[in-house]
Parts: C-alpha cells; structure tokens; sequence
C-alpha cells in the first residue's frame, strides 16, 4: 500500500471520516488515516489516504453512505 | 567530490540505508532510484539530516542530489546537545474521553511521526500501549518503518505478559522496566502521549 500515488478523501467532520473508516474496514478495502495534510488546510483534522488506483473501487463504497467532502491528489 | 549510489530494483528500505552510509563520508552524493516511494524515503531521510536534495527526472528514472550543505552541522550539534528524543506511550489511545476518537488519534500521531524532523530516538510502549505493537495492530507499519529508520521501540514485557499478548509481538523488542527507566531518565526531552 505504499507504493505510487496518494489521493486523500476529506469530509465535513471527524465524525464522517471515522464512519467512512468504518465502511471501508468492513469492506477490507485499503486505506490509512492520516492527519490532514498541511497544504490542504490548517485545521486540524483526519481524513483518509488511498492509494490512488484505488479511488473509483472505494469512492463508490463510500458513496450514499457518507458525505465527502472532497478528494485530492496527495 | 560527489558519490553516484545506483538504487534502482532495490526493495526498501535499501536505498534510504544506502544514501545514509554514503552521507557519513561523502558531502555530496547522487542517488539513483527507480520509483517515487523510494524517491520519498530517501529525499525525507536527507532532508531530516540536514541536507538539500534536489530531484531531476531522466528517462523514467530518477535523480537525487544530495548535499550536505554549511547549515548542516549547526542542527546536528544542537541536537547532541539536547540529548536523545523519547517518545512515551502508556495507552493505545491518545488522550483520555472518548476511545474511538482517541484510536484515530493516535494512528495520525504516529503516521506524523514519519514526517516529523527531528526524528525521535526512541518510542517506549507500556500498559495498553503495547497493543500497538502486536500482530493486527493498524500502525504496525508504521512502526516497522520507524524501525527500519532506525527508531529504538521499547515494549514493555511485563505488559505484554499480562495482556497474555507476548507471542504476538510483531514490532520492536521486549524490554524490561529497567531499560525502558534508564531509556526515559536519561532522555533530553521526553514526549509523554
């Protein structure tokens, strides 16, 4: 799971990032939580590192289930 | 005079094991490697020493200079005189309240350890906290890398013998109360989580 690219899935609380993790264990998806990186945003928050050929598998997973707030390319 | 370290095809963590021997005589060195985890590993090691990398990509592979530059004794002397760096932690939760948080928490502080300069010199796991260190633990990763990167991990064996957990150690040693006391009383700055 270290290998290559990172996207990071963000959402609007600490809340949803923790039921999102829920999901995805649950799924036996792969995933890392991981504080918000510093050149996204100040606050501090968690969100969760994907590898990125991983994105669309998890993204749909999570979809319907848990409000993103957004995914970005690490 | 500058050292050329051909990486390419090795499986980490040699590149950053290489780099590192060739900085303790050589000022100036290039490292070659073939992917960007590797490239991240050793550019982050480097950076943490002290020195100014920069990467030049060459038909899909890729270039590291490696300087050690004048600033680089002044961080290295402070340090020695700050003495080691421990990081103490005594539950498998950061802070006290709620656990779920406290779980989430703690996974983001020691992923941040991986990025964090400078780099500490030894992480001690006692009562709850030894469960971060046996097998199925989430950050176990994590700790393998610190390992790797040279971090001391302590694991309080009492713990693990009373949680019943000491077959399934799968990061760091099994230490005793009077390494893991000589190791926090003899530390410059002692971090407690």
């Amino acid at each position: 799971m270290n290998q290559g690219t990172f996207h990071v899935i963000l959402f609007d609380s600490v809340s949803s990032a923790l039921l999102a993790e829920k999901i995805l264990k649950k799924q036996g998806l792969p995933f890392k939580i991981i504080p918000v990186p510093r050149h996204i945003s100040s606050d501090c928050g968690v969100c969760i590192r994907i590898s990125s050929p991983e994105r669309d598998r998890i993204e749909t997973a999570l979809t319907g289930k848990v409000e993103i707030q957004g995914i970005c390319p690490l | 005079m500058t050292r050329e370290i051909d990486a390419r095809g090795l499986a980490c963590p040699q590149p950053v094991l290489l780099t590192k021997k060739a900085l303790e005589d050589h000022s100036e060195i290039v490292v070659i490697v073939d992917n960007e985890t590797a490239q991240e590993n050793v550019k982050r090691m480097a950076q943490s020493q002290g020195c100014e990398v920069t990467i030049e990509r060459r038909d899909g592979d890729i270039n590291l200079l490696i300087s050690k530059g004048c600033s680089c004794e002044i961080p290295d002397t402070e340090v020695t005189t700050q003495g080691t760096l421990v990081i103490v932690i005594g539950s498998d939760t950061m802070g006290r309240g709620d656990d779920g948080l406290g779980t989430v928490l703690m996974k983001s502080f020691i992923h941040t350890l991986l990025e964090t300069s400078p780099q500490a010199d030894s992480l001690i796991f006692f009562n709850t906290g030894v469960k971060l260190t046996i097998q199925g633990s989430e950050i176990l990763e994590d700790l393998r890398t610190l390992s790797e990167r040279g971090v001391k991990i302590l694991v309080c064996g009492t713990c693990l013998d009373f949680f019943e957990m000491k077959d399934r150690l799968a990061a760091g040693i099994i230490s005793n109360m009077y390494d893991i006391t000589e190791t926090m009383t003899g530390a410059g700055r002692l971090v407690q989580i």
